[in-house]
């Protein structure tokens, strides 16, 4: 879907991507990871032109993205940026509306996808169709932010830091959204954050970013098993690694399936086992019921499958 | 979380509606009655041969009062709103401080004095009215468009342009509605001052409603320089209020 090969951008004397190889695949929830300064957020801007690359090539679709004006690739894109920067004169329904109507869909067909984004990212469209954004909280005004870059159907996500400046009830909240999103729609994300936490629970692949170069590029179970070098180990935080390892494994991957009888406590077959681990010491629990998706038992999760 | 605290944008634009029903009522009463004062003035100013302004018809002065008001406005709107436009774009950055200093100087520069030195250039009547007029007005367009504009949230720029919004899409659909009620003020300013400034046109011929103030001044017919200016109070109150209902209007998204 879009391709980086050798590319390189600089600042005047002052490189901030040098030499970048990338592929992102239709459909990836690619998460671009690296601290304050290390060009990550260069690298998406790449993608839909708001920065032009000095050398290499970048393909969209298989196209060059210069064949393209930067409007017509930019709508092609959703863009969502941790600023959120919702137009403050334009009711909710206008906001949503921004990229329908710069593409001059027609009224009627702008309605209808209003209110199945609205719906989508579990906002009440009747209260708000009208409001203004100054009259919702950052969480409600960032789900705006969410459904105005999905409004017209774009084949790529991009997202700067989206969930950076909401508190953490929000910021979860938003984060469980994203990841529905992406499994109910398919669209390929690239997605940037410098919290390794949030890129283990969304991504399908983490590019993990330091001075302009990929220092590894895995999905999150590989970073965590086989970090490429100590600077990704410093990056995964040493003292609670295996706390993270245990955040990308589902309950269900490690419980005795078929043992029903039931336990003093119960966790759910698609939740991590940091969760389950946690659930254990918070309680007192040495085992829980494992639930499937309609709340029957489907086995039993034990202490020592979590350890051992 | 207050989620939805509806504020209340009618009761602005409401309050500036009835204000603007109240002025206009009060003016049309004036001007009506006007023409039939001739006693009420020669009450007040017995010794006065003549107490009641006849040579023009008070209808006449105030629609051309208002017609030399509006005309050199709205050139001052399109040269001040334009040049705010293009010093804020890239390509005209450069040339900011070089129009702000322009604009200074054209509104340090008296009107009285652009009366002056544009007659001997230009001949008597509407002309040098309108250039000093105009003139005076570019600075608190200018100044209000380029700082409304620049006090658009960068994020809502930032994002109009990911999003894909050309240039000037950006200009007219976010920048320019923002700064609206910032231009909006300036203009307001401009105009209040000028319902004023305009009477003093009468000194070079322009039909305007300081025609009685001047008649009056150099007659000594203090009867005629009330009347003038009482119906360029009006006038002003009006236009102020006409001002005050479009700004509560436009800002409805900001009234919470």
């Amino acid at each position: 879907m879009i391709r980086f090969s050798g590319v390189s951008k600089a600042y005047g004397s002052l490189s901030v991507i040098e030499g970048l190889d990338l592929e992102i695949a239709r459909g990836e929830f690619c998460v671009l990871i690296g601290a304050s300064g290390s060009g990550k957020s260069t690298v998406l801007k790449l993608i839909n032109r708001l920065e032009e690359h000095d050398s290499g090539e970048i393909r969209f679709a298989g196209e060059e993205i210069r064949s393209f004006r930067p409007e017509v690739i930019r709508r092609r894109m959703g863009y969502a940026i941790q600023s959120i920067g919702l137009f403050p004169h334009w009711t909710i329904e206008d906001n949503v509306a921004t990229v329908p109507r710069l593409l001059g869909w027609d009224e009627l067909r702008i309605g209808r996808r209003v209110d199945e984004l609205l719906a989508l990212l579990d906002l009440d469209a009747v209260r708000i169709r009208r409001a203004y954004p100054h009259q919702l909280s950052g969480g409600q005004q960032q789900r705006i932010g969410v459904a105005r870059a999905l409004a017209a159907d774009p084949d790529v996500l991009l997202m700067d830091e989206p969930f950076g400046a909401l508190d953490p009830i929000a910021r979860e909240g938003l984060q469980a959204e994203i990841a529905r999103i992406h499994r109910a729609t398919g669209k390929t994300i690239v997605f940037v954050t410098h919290d390794i936490d949030e890129a283990l629970k969304l991504a399908t692949r983490i590019v993990l970013i330091d001075k302009g170069r990929i220092v590894q590029a895995a999905p999150p179970r590989e970073v965590l098993s086989a970090p490429a070098n100590d600077f990704v180990r410093d990056f995964l935080g040493r003292e609670d690694h295996g706390l993270k390892l245990l955040s990308v494994e589902t309950v269900a991957e490690r419980m005795r399936a078929g043992e029903t009888a039931p336990a003093n406590g119960s966790i759910g077959a698609g939740d991590n086992l940091r969760h389950a681990l946690s659930k254990m010491i918070a309680t007192g629990a040495k085992r829980l019921s494992v639930t499937g998706s309609s709340g029957e038992i489907v086995g039993t999760l034990h202490l020592s499958d979590i350890v051992g | 979380m207050s989620a939805l605290a509806q504020p209340h944008p009618a009761s602005r634009t409401g309050a500036a509606m009835r204000r603007l029903v109240v002025a206009l009522t009060l003016f049309g009463a004036l001007l009506v009655a006007m023409p039939f004062s001739r006693s009420l003035f020669a009450w007040l100013f017995p010794r006065l041969e003549r107490p009641l302004y006849e040579q023009h018809g008070f209808v006449a002065l105030v629609l051309a009062h208002l017609g030399l008001v509006a005309a050199s406005g709205l050139c001052a709107v399109i040269v001040g709103m334009g040049a705010a436009i293009f010093v804020t774009r890239p390509a005209g950055r450069e040339f900011r401080s070089l129009i702000e200093t322009l604009t200074a100087i054209a509104q340090t520069f008296p009107p009285v004095a652009v009366l002056a030195l544009s007659v001997p250039m230009i001949g008597f009547g509407f002309g040098p009215a309108f250039l000093a007029l105009a003139l005076y007005s570019v600075l608190p367009i200018c100044e209000n468009t380029i700082s409304g504009i620049e006090g658009v949230p960068p994020s809502a720029m930032q994002a109009g342009e990911g999003l894909g919004m050309t240039p000037h899409e950006r200009l007219f659909r976010v920048e320019l509605p923002l700064a609206a009620p910032i231009i909006l003020a300036g203009v307001r300013t401009s105009f209040s001052i000028n319902i004023g400034t305009a009477a003093v046109a009468s000194t070079v011929g322009a039909v305007s409603l300081g025609a009685p103030i001047i008649i009056g001044l150099n007659g000594n017919n203090t009867a005629y320089v009330l009347q003038g200016a009482l119906l360029i109070t009006g006038l002003a109150l009006v236009v102020d209020a006409a001002f005050e209902a479009i700004q509560a209007r436009l800002q409805r998204w900001n009234a919470g």
